[in-house]
């Protein structure tokens, strides 16, 4: 089994296992086609972008999103798959955080899409959790010997988003310029948002 | 059942919580002290090698989720708490690590005892 | 299982390799393999836990060398030969004849 699979195309593999399927009355190939409208469309790390932004311009939905992050994401209509249970972590002068998941590649879908190759490949997964300040360093994030650097393990069903620090030279910004401003690395925490 | 293209959108609204509405007593608290069992199952589990026999501090009960090691071999939820648990840097990799840097994993009471 | 999959703290596995503006799906093969998750979750009765498991028992050398829906395909592969909805067999004849430019 093992040698076969590593000699066949895995579209072919793949187009095996959707043709069977649905000879066999299992799936239905325009749900596959709606998945993947779905998460190549409408789901993104725009969606957590909003969250941050909101939580930059008013406080009391910040304090929300740090005391319950699944209900304050929710409000702005972000939820559900792999982000039923979230967890928001703010970066301060005290404390940089960073997430992986070593075991797999959970992620917080709902807020941030699907994640990139390498944060599911085995360099990342490996070292971020021994050399965190390596890592940071590689994605061009400097992090003060005086700040704590604090990662995140995604062992359970828990998913996390981090609350980049608001960037000074920002105060005459709407909350959508904000959000223009945050990247998907800033919200992992390999990367921070820069002044415009 | 078959899952078509108008099931979709809801189904990833909804999502599928882990979270089990069952009243379970915890076993820990935030603050207490807790090692990591040496638990080395060649069936399912989500503690990672590098917090084995570790010392950590509980930081939040989570609540009571399905427990992983028995959902994965269909030996039942074994429903239980999920705690996040904070270590040093230094507690995991030894004393070359910074001294302020720290690490959060997601553990079940089940991969823990009070330190 | 400490598998080849519990990854944190080893050293030795290379740079992380980033690409700039990478798309959701590098080819429309990962995009099927994608929604081929929800699409069996739904009738299999396999958990999620199970899933990750079939590929935490891959060979160490192929988990490594193959990309992460290769990953999935292996766990699909299993589950469903499992449950009998799709055996080894018919998938391998299948496979056969697709390499044979049969469909």
């Amino acid at each position: 089994m093992a040698t076969h699979r590593k000699e066949t195309d895995p579209a072919i593999r793949v187009k095996a296992l959707e043709s069977l399927l649905t000879e066999k009355g299992l799936i239905d190939p325009k749900a596959l086609d709606a998945l993947v409208d779905t998460f190549e469309h409408k789901v993104g790390p725009r969606n957590g972008a909003k969250v941050v932004a909101k939580a930059w311009v008013d406080p009391a939905y910040k304090a929300r999103l740090l005391s319950d992050g699944t209900a304050a994401i929710k409000e702005l209509g972000y939820s559900g798959l792999q982000g039923e249970d979230m967890v928001v972590l703010e970066n301060t002068d005290e404390v940089h955080n960073v997430v992986v998941c070593t075991l797999c590649s959970c992620y917080p879908w709902p807020t941030l899409g699907l994640p990139p190759v390498w944060y599911k490949s085995a360099p990342y997964r490996a070292r971020v959790v021994s050399d965190p300040r390596g890592v940071l360093a590689e994605f061009g994030v400097s992090v003060p010997e005086t700040t704590e650097v604090r990662v995140w393990d995604t062992t359970a069903e828990l998913r996390y988003l981090v609350l980049p620090k608001r960037p000074a030279g920002t105060d005459g910004l709407s909350e959508s310029q904000l959000a223009d401003l945050v990247t998907r690395d800033s919200m992992i925490g390999v990367g921070v948002v820069a002044a415009p | 059942m078959l899952l078509t293209p108008e099931i979709v959108p809801g189904l990833v609204a909804a999502g599928a919580s882990a979270r089990v509405a069952a009243h379970v007593a915890p076993r820990f608290r935030a603050g207490d002290r807790v090692r990591i069992r040496n638990l080395n199952p060649t069936t399912h589990t989500r503690l990672p090698r590098y917090l084995r026999g570790k010392i950590g501090i509980v930081e939040v009960d989570y609540g009571v989720f399905a427990f992983p090691d028995t959902h994965a071999h269909g030996l039942g939820e074994k429903p239980q708490h999920c705690y996040s648990v904070r270590f040093t840097g230094r507690e995991l990799w030894g004393p070359a690590a910074p001294e302020r840097d720290t690490l959060c994993a997601d553990l079940f009471d089940d991969y823990m005892d009070p330190a | 299982m400490n598998g080849i999959h519990d990854l944190g703290g080893m050293h030795g596995l290379g740079p992380i390799d980033r690409e700039e503006n990478e798309p959701v799906f590098h080819a429309p093969w990962e995009g099927r393999a994608f929604g081929l998750f929800a699409a069996t979750f739904v009738f299999a009765g396999y958990t999620v836990d199970e899933f990750r498991h079939e590929i935490e028992k891959m060979g160490h050398a192929e988990y490594l060398e193959h990309s992460y829906y290769e990953h999935w395909l292996v766990a699909f592969e299993e589950v469903l030969n499992k449950r009998g909805f799709v055996t080894h067999e018919e998938r391998l004849a299948r496979i056969a004849q697709l390499e044979q430019g049969a469909h």
